[in-house]
């Protein structure tokens, strides 16, 4: 267990001459990345303090620098700017074997000619302990990884769960200051996804290390992480627990982002009026709450046109049109608990969470395609993003 | 209609493979029958049956004092060996380095190896054979050891076997656990590599153990010929004076070693040894 500083640490691929090549015959980018004189810039200036014991997932769309910077904390990248310490200690030159680090991989990558117990035993003969020792620490991971059964088996005759603990029994057999995890789930099915992830939550709870976790998907990173850093195009976006960032995205990458389904954005307008702030949208016009009016005003907000944010759980649907947004039902999906409407509103796709049933277990009327909507939203529970896309409340 | 169309096919499938199994095998049967037939038997023309002198033919050969067989198979063993070892080693080695590190020139190194792919050894054979001079090693088994270490096409079957076979993650896994780089590549890339190295050591030691040509140029003393040379030698005697017997046993002989040494690789070719160790 260990502290882990990152004091903006910087990635910049050089160009080969192939890239500067394709360039002129091809001037569209795979990629949102800064291209500069020196090379494309994968990772921009990361800062992060990351607590002992601390578990931080980052998480972002292919291509952001998640794994980039895992792999730079490894030592298996080049840091081309920035510093980064671990517990205090530069190792900015250090190399992997030397920074106390573990690392799983999504490919597993587990010695194929080895058997599970070899793969485990590895990193620890490498440092030359003693036999003993190193029987233990493999027997106590495989126990607490529930593998002990596979031992003597080689790789090719595990599943990929099982293939997944071993990977991570070969990582915290050492006890590592920092265990880091390169989207190990990524190459499971659902359910095996699913139980995997609460075998994490329970690993973290026995065993005390600092965990770096990438991911892609949302729910690996909302239900593991103390803090979660959203990055996009190299840059972080918002570092925060995972309410923090749910309840109050910094701006509307991260409220797209974080929460299934994407949350609903709409083109409103703000007005400041006699220190009360309203939103109005369509045919629709709602006071905000004296909370969100505070923060406007803390922030000498001025009236303009902006974009409102609705999670489809947070949009209302009224009984009669009047202050109301209206829309088209276009598709309807049963989820069971509750049924998702897709709906047209001012030629908006807008995606509204209604529950089957009230608490009483009466069925709630249901809509069809082509059935007119009345639509409103709590003022609560809105969120309110100017034209450069940041929160306006934050 | 189908299935008389599917069987017509299989039935010609098989006729045309024991045809050409019968062309493969057949040369290796009349050379085994005609080690066991004395040179008068050979006299009389061709025959499908076994003669009565295997035993004779075997002593006449190894027991003639022109000839020293035994000391032509123990240097070809060497030769042969060695060659396979070293072979495959550093050429492994050589493909690990441009596969797993990026620097400088990587490319530029890789296409003039292949280039050296394209020059025949008959071009630098005298060269070749004017450096081991100068250097002593002339009349040595070594000039036909040591320069089998660069094989550019061993090189590219390694190179082309890791890129299927190697992921750079298990290198990346190797170096977080505290290996360092040569100790990754003995402990964890050559047994991947494995199946692509029995592949290699077999051709090379085949391809070693027929080699006649620069052997030719560098061997003179007796006690130092490897068992294509001494095979020449007999066929340079007059054979209507000769055992011909003898020199089919002495063929037989010959060709002994590298059956034995294809069926003890062949089972490495066939096995995926990285087969699940990576998800792909």
């Amino acid at each position: 267990m260990a502290t882990l500083n990152l004091k903006g640490i910087t990635k910049i691929y050089p160009h080969s001459g192939e890239q500067k090549k394709a360039k002129k015959g091809q001037p569209e980018k795979k990629t949102n990345l800064q291209v500069t004189d020196e090379g494309v810039i994968a990772v921009q200036k990361f800062s992060l303090d990351i607590a002992d014991n601390e578990f931080i997932v980052l998480v972002g769309p292919s291509g952001c620098g998640k794994s980039t910077t895992l792999r730079m904390v490894a030592g298996l990248e080049e840091i081309s700017g920035g510093e980064l310490y671990i517990d205090g200690k530069r190792v900015n030159d250090v190399e992997p074997k030397n920074r106390d680090i573990a690392m799983v991989f999504q490919s597993y990558a587990l010695y194929p000619h080895m058997t599970v117990y070899e793969n485990m035993a590895f990193p620890l003969k490498l440092r030359k302990m003693d036999r003993d020792e190193i029987d233990r620490r493999v027997r106590e991971a495989a126990e607490t990884l529930d593998i002990t059964q596979y031992l003597d088996r080689k790789p090719k005759a595990l599943s990929g769960g099982q293939r997944q603990r071993v990977a991570i029994g070969r990582a915290i057999v050492r006890e590592p200051k920092v265990l880091l995890m390169d989207e190990p789930l990524s190459n499971l099915d659902a359910k095996l996804r699913n139980q995997m992830r609460a075998e994490i939550i329970k690993l973290r709870q026995k065993i005390h290390t600092t965990f770096m976790y990438v991911t892609h998907d949302q729910t690996e990173a909302m239900t593991l992480g103390d803090r979660i850093v959203i990055m996009k195009d190299g840059y972080i976006q918002q570092i925060g627990t995972p309410q923090e960032v749910f309840d109050h995205p910094a701006n509307i990458f991260v409220a797209g982002f974080i929460g299934m389904p994407q949350m609903n954005f709409f083109n409103a307008r703000l007005t400041a009026e006699g220190g009360k702030y309203f939103v109005s949208v369509g045919g629709c016009k709602v006071e905000l709450s004296a909370e969100k009016s505070k923060n406007l005003a803390a922030r000498k907000v001025q009236s303009q046109d902006i974009t409102l944010g609705v999670r489809p759980s947070h949009m209302v649907l009224a009984k009669e049109a009047g202050n109301t947004l209206s829309a088209t039902v276009e598709v309807s999906e049963m989820m069971g608990s509750e049924v998702h409407f897709h709906a047209n509103a001012d030629g908006k796709d807008v995606v509204i969470i209604v529950p089957t049933m009230d608490s009483n277990g009466v069925h709630i009327d249901s809509f069809h395609p082509g059935d007119k909507l009345n639509l409103t939203f709590s003022s609560n529970v809105c969120h309110m993003f100017g034209q450069n896309g940041e929160n306006l409340e934050f | 209609m189908d299935n008389k169309k599917s069987s017509a096919r299989t039935i010609l499938a098989h006729v045309v493979l024991i045809i050409l199994a019968f062309l493969c095998l057949f040369f290796f049967y009349i050379l085994i029958i005609n080690a066991t037939r004395s040179h008068a038997q050979l006299q009389l023309g061709f025959s499908a049956l076994p003669g009565s002198s295997l035993i004779d033919n075997f002593k006449s050969v190894i027991n003639d004092p022109a000839i020293p067989i035994l000391k032509g198979i123990q240097n070809s063993l060497l030769v042969s060996g060695c060659c396979a070892a070293i072979v495959t080693y550093f050429s492994a080695l050589t493909a690990y380095g441009i596969y797993a590190y990026d620097f400088k020139l990587k490319r530029a190194a890789f296409t003039f190896i292949m280039a050296i792919l394209v020059m025949p050894t008959q071009v630098t054979a005298l060269g070749f054979l004017r450096l081991i001079t100068g250097m002593g090693l002339d009349d040595s088994l070594l000039p036909l050891i040591i320069p089998s270490i660069a094989s550019p096409a061993v090189f590219y079957f390694m190179h082309s076997y890791m890129q299927s076979s190697l992921p750079k993650e298990l290198i990346e896994a190797a170096r977080i656990d505290g290996s360092r780089e040569f100790g990754t590549f003995n402990r964890i890339v050559l047994p991947i590599m494995k199946p692509a190295i029995a592949v290699q050591a077999i051709f090379t030691f085949v391809g070693s153990w027929n080699n006649y040509f620069i052997p030719a140029l560098v061997i003179t003393s007796k006690h130092k010929q490897t068992l294509p040379i001494m095979i020449a030698t007999l066929r340079g005697a007059d054979y209507m004076n000769f055992d011909m017997g003898k020199i089919y046993m002495m063929i037989t002989i010959a060709i002994v070693p590298i059956i034995i040494i294809y069926l003890l690789l062949s089972k490495f070719i066939v096995e995926g040894v990285t087969l699940g160790g990576v998800k792909e």
